[in-house]
């Protein structure tokens, strides 16, 4: 009973601690009134959403992918012509997006996977390059000046705000269920495919697991999530080129996962929340002393995480002092065994 | 229905470019009982493994699996046929708890999981037959070989076979190590599941299996008890090396 009850504690002060992050991300643009920090925070939002989409097949699956900005792109170009040609709802568009670019991503690395190693990775970044140089050349897709979504009213059927805070919330309600969604994945059928797959894809075909096709859902979901974070930049930024789809913006797709942590679902967050603000702030505050400086100054951060805690902040975290602080002292966390016991017994 | 063996190769041959593995090898194998496969080094004992579990199609000859023919299966294919496998050289999914890496194999199978309560409790039970139950939040990578080898044992269980092959699972134990595998190989046996292994260790095949193939040179070179096995004059001959083998360029 006594177990019973340090369990059910347990999962309260989660949700109270996971309630309480919610309210101040739900607080900031009440408080911060500047749009260049709310800027920040959309950006944040956008790149870790896009990051989790990386994370996916990088950290569950352990395929490599270089391509996401061309994911992303190929989903901002289909809803925002959808938007601009046919003139139907831009929430529709996003669907119709997700679904164009899956089925692209599907046709495209089917043969890949048939190959194992790194090949994927090298076909991701022919992929976005190919992507990229046949919108620059094509008359359908506006060519390099790209496309611009039209301005006019604030509206929530149009999904078009002068200001940023609707942005702000659109972007935050987009990570949370992104991530909700990654969760539960991890947790399924396929989160556990993926991760046999990717410790391992004789064992994981020795349990039953199709690697090919397991690998290929994953290209797709991730791919689907990439062109819904394309539709909602679209929305925002109202003007897309080709330049969006550029190899450094597919390995900034990549860099949250890597720092917060591939190994865990909430790593792109976390590492979005650190190193996302801190690119900003040193382009803001460096760029016009010495240009380049910040890109400087951000590589080297990056080489001292990646050197220094190569399982990312996450996986530093789950080993340190502080996570045994945290779950002791504030979290009340019972022992492994007795959570088992109580969840074990909880359904019989 | 039970006559039949559940496993029957039929005249099958592997060759990689020049070089033939195997050669024109046939045999049975007994439903419910264990049927052991031995043969020197570079006899040929994996290559026939990996044929008969999917891993690469035999150049020649046909596999049947209760009476159909499962040449062509791929090895993913396996599982939901109520067969499964371990590894020589093990495979645990390194990063994953010993736990995690049983519920993985719990989803997968003829007697799939539904859900996830049900992929952990099934993987608890199965963790508990194998002796890994204490050992479950332990990352695999960090277990000893005796407990990789009974994890790779414990994963191709928790798929729910009836049919279940082992690859040298007794490689690189020690005596009482060995002793304590035998057991579980035949507790699991007992539990119903028929099994089929290629051992080195040869305390093991003898107390264990009803029927031994041996293998040399890709070839069939003798079938029966262990004791028939081990008192073939060609047989003593490869192992002990009586006389100088003309096929050995």
């Amino acid at each position: 009973m006594d177990k019973k009850k340090a369990v059910r504690d347990y999962h309260r002060n989660l949700a109270v601690t996971a309630g309480i992050i919610l309210l101040i991300f739900i607080a900031i643009p009440i408080f911060v009134k500047s749009p260049y920090i709310l800027n920040v925070f959309v950006l944040v939002f956008y790149m870790s959403t896009l990051s989790m989409a990386w994370n996916l097949l990088g950290g569950m699956t352990g395929q490599n992918s270089l391509g996401h900005a061309a994911y992303m792109g190929l989903g901002a170009y289909a809803s925002c012509l959808l938007v601009v040609r046919t003139g139907i709802n831009p929430w529709l568009s996003a669907v119709a997006g997700m679904v164009a670019v899956a089925v692209v991503a599907g046709v495209i690395f089917y043969p890949c996977f048939i190959l194992r190693g790194p090949y994927f990775t090298l076909v991701s970044i022919a992929f976005g390059e190919a992507i990229r140089q046949f919108i620059i050349n094509s008359e359908f897709f506006g060519r390099a000046s790209g496309v611009g979504l039209p301005y006019g009213k604030d509206s929530w059927i149009d999904f078009r705000f002068g200001s940023k805070v609707p942005y702000y919330y659109v972007g935050l309600a987009m990570m949370i269920l992104i991530y909700a969604f990654m969760k539960k994945i991890e947790r399924s059928k396929i989160g556990y495919a993926l991760k046999t797959i990717r410790e391992d894809e004789d064992a994981a075909a020795a349990i039953g697991i199709n690697p090919i096709k397991y690998k290929i859902m994953a290209v797709v979901i991730s791919a689907m999530v990439a062109a819904l974070v394309g539709f909602f930049y679209a929305s925002y930024i109202r003007y897309i080129d080709p330049e969006l789809m550029i190899q450094a913006k597919s390995t900034e797709a990549v860099l949250p996962a890597i720092v917060g942590g591939a190994a865990f679902v909430e790593g792109p967050i976390i590492g979005g929340l650190i190193m996302i603000p801190l690119s900003e702030f040193l382009r803001a505050t460096y760029s016009a002393i010495l240009p380049g400086i910040n890109m400087l100054m951000y590589a080297v951060v990056l080489l001292v995480v990646i050197r220094f805690r190569p399982a990312g902040i996450l996986g530093w975290y789950m080993n340190s002092r502080a996570k045994q602080f945290v779950d002791e002292r504030i979290l009340k966390k019972p022992s492994v065994e007795v959570i088992e016991e109580v969840e074990m017994a909880g359904g019989r | 229905m039970s006559d039949t063996p559940i496993i029957e190769v039929s005249h099958i041959t592997k060759r990689f470019k020049g070089l033939t593995a195997v050669k024109d090898v046939s045999f049975t194998i007994k439903r419910g009982a264990i049927t052991g496969m031995i043969g020197p080094n570079g006899a040929g004992k994996s290559t026939t493994f990996n044929m008969i579990c999917g891993y690469y199609p035999p150049t020649e000859g046909k596999i049947f699996y209760d009476g159909k023919d499962i040449t062509d299966k791929k090895a993913y294919d396996y599982t939901n046929m109520k067969v499964s496998r371990t590894f020589q050289i093990m495979k645990p999914l390194k990063n994953l708890s010993v736990l995690d890496n049983v519920v993985a194999s719990a989803w997968f199978g003829h007697a799939a999981a539904k859900n996830e309560r049900q992929a952990r409790e099934k993987a608890m039970e199965v963790l508990q037959f194998t002796g890994l139950y204490e050992k479950r939040h332990v990352l695999s990578k960090d277990m000893g070989t005796p407990d990789q080898k009974r994890l790779e044992m414990a994963r191709a269980l928790a798929t729910s076979p009836q049919l279940l092959f082992l690859d040298e699972n007794m490689a690189g134990l020690n005596p009482a190590e060995t002793e304590e595998a035998i057991k579980l190989i035949r507790r699991i046996n007992e539990s119903g599941v028929t099994i089929f292994l290629i051992e080195h260790i040869m305390q093991a095949v003898v107390s264990l299996c009803e029927e031994v193939i041996v293998l040399h040179h890709g070839e069939k070179i003798a079938v029966g008890t262990p004791d028939e096995v081990m008192n073939d004059p060609y047989v003593m001959e490869v192992y002990l090396g009586v006389k100088k083998e003309d096929a050995d360029a």
